[in-house]
């Protein structure tokens, strides 16, 4: 009867079989790509917050909108956030208040649709890889309960040769399989949490923008 | 997978991600004890024998009582009547009333006593000396026993070891009856010391059980009488130390244990 004496963690991982160690693998790679993503929302949620937030103090100071516009349009970066919404929505009032001939309904109208547009873009970055986020927090922890089944399984039929089944004999193996179900507990958490915090986040920035177009439609028709 | 505009955040929040994971991997790498305790381990397993493998074992510590028994009489006998035979006189004069004759007699007394204690000093010192002899001639017979006793033991182990080997040999070229009688005797005897002998008489009956036993040395059911002894005191004296010699020793080997499955006892309690 032999004990393992070592149950160090990396002779844990490196004594399971060869399908726990593929999904500890993947599990690993998921769980890496997952706080990656995580790190990279936090810090560009962070930024369309405070750029919002400068925008509006910017936007509500009571300046003169074109000087607005010209300060934006012309800055070295391409305007993000609620700046490329007032981008797009001026930028349009003004090429069609250009032509002239043309209906107050329609004016708007138009600057309304660029208006949405860029705020379908802006909404569509600010959601990026929230999908994979969710994926990765509802579907790990399967994956490593398959790993741990699978290896369960393997320690179990070993047990079937043996006349005296002690816990010493299928200790080790159930180790080594439960080891799958952290990795994959380890990726779900986070990625979870994290996913409705930036889901939350993601809709109260997108109200904001919404609100700022209606506001902004009305500013332009009493202006047309 | 990466936007345009998370560019600037990309090895920033991959720095990030891989700390994370490296703080993880320290952290359960430090909280966890992750060897493994064996207690059990330390305990070592004991073989007790009733029948000593080499009978030179038994030879040698026989010395050792009669070294000690030698130097007891030797010293004892020679003080004991000395000592007990003079005090006895002293409170005898005493009895008589005149005072004259009563100091007199003190003055005797005293003297006496004077040399009863310079004898007695003197004979202390002597016994003293005495001792000291005896003890190192015993000392030195003690050492000498054990140091014969010692080797005895080795010389016993060493013929019991080369046994073993042969014994394991044999057992390797499939005869294992060998292994299969030394573990019945010593479930007879581990049997046999859980009997109550009185209760089988004098003579030297035989019983006869079927037992039926699990790997673990349990039975899987009471034992069944197969031939009595004639005394059903002494039958049901022997089932019940049956059942109280649980669990019965077997062999490790689990090839083996097929051979114990069902087994027919037949044993004397009182052998």
């Amino acid at each position: 009867m032999t004990v393992a004496n070592d149950m160090s963690l990396f002779s844990l991982i490196l004594g399971a079989s060869l399908p726990v160690q593929a999904v500890m693998l993947i599990l690993l790679i998921t769980s890496l790509f997952s706080w990656w993503y995580i790190f990279i929302k936090v810090a560009t949620i962070k930024r369309a917050e405070k750029e919002s937030e400068e925008f509006e103090s910017a936007f509500w100071s009571g300046g003169e909108l074109n000087k607005l516009y010209d300060g934006i349009s012309s800055g070295r970066r391409k305007p993000q956030g609620m700046a490329s919404i007032f981008e797009a929505g001026f930028k349009e009032f003004v090429r069609h208040k250009q032509q002239g001939r043309m209906e107050v309904s329609d004016v708007m109208e138009g600057s309304r649709r660029a208006m949405r547009a860029a705020y379908n873009r802006e909404l569509d970055d600010l959601d990026a890889h929230l999908p994979f986020l969710a994926s990765v927090g509802s579907v790990s922890p399967y994956i490593g309960l398959f790993g741990t089944v699978w290896g369960i399984m393997n320690s179990f039929r070993g047990l079937s040769n043996v006349a005296q089944a002690t816990l010493s004999q299928v200790a080790p193996g159930i180790a080594e399989a439960l080891v799958a179900t952290a990795i994959g507990l380890f990726a779900a958490i986070p990625a979870v949490i994290a996913y409705n915090r930036f889901a939350s986040s993601v809709d109260r920035l997108s109200v904001r923008y919404e609100s700022f177009m209606e506001e902004f439609t009305n500013i332009l028709q009493r202006k047309s | 997978m990466i936007r345009k505009h998370e560019n600037s955040d990309s090895y920033k929040a991959g720095f990030y991600a891989l700390a994370v994971h490296a703080a993880l991997l320290v952290a359960m790498l430090v909280s966890f004890n992750w060897k493994a305790a064996h207690p059990v381990m330390n305990v070592t397993e004991v073989e007790l024998w009733d029948k000593l493998p080499a009978p030179r074992v038994i030879e040698t510590p026989k010395p050792e009582p009669v070294i000690k028994e030698e130097p007891k009489p030797e010293v004892k006998p020679e003080p004991k009547p000395i000592v007990k035979e003079e005090p006895k006189p002293e409170p005898k004069p005493e009895e008589p009333k005149v005072d004259i004759e009563l100091e007199k007699k003190k003055k005797e007394l005293e003297l006496k006593k004077e040399k009863e204690l310079e004898q007695k000093l003197i004979q202390k010192k002597k016994l003293e000396a005495l001792q000291a002899e005896t003890r190192e001639e015993a000392l030195k017979d003690k050492a000498a026993a054990e140091k014969a006793q010692k080797d005895a033991l080795k010389k016993a182990q060493q013929e019991f070891l080369d046994e073993e080997k042969g014994n394991d040999d044999k057992a390797s070229s499939a005869t294992n009856a060998s292994l299969v009688g030394e573990y019945t005797e010593k479930i007879k005897a581990k049997i046999r010391g859980n009997v109550n002998k009185t209760l089988c008489g004098d003579g030297n009956p035989e019983v006869t059980f079927a037992i039926s036993v699990l790997p673990t040395g349990q039975l899987s059911s009471n034992p069944k009488l197969v031939k009595t002894s004639g005394n059903t005191a002494c039958d049901e004296a022997a089932e019940r130390a049956i059942i109280a010699s649980e669990p019965l020793p077997l062999p490790s080997d689990p090839a083996l244990f097929s051979q114990f499955r069902n087994i027919n006892l037949k044993f004397r309690p009182n052998d």
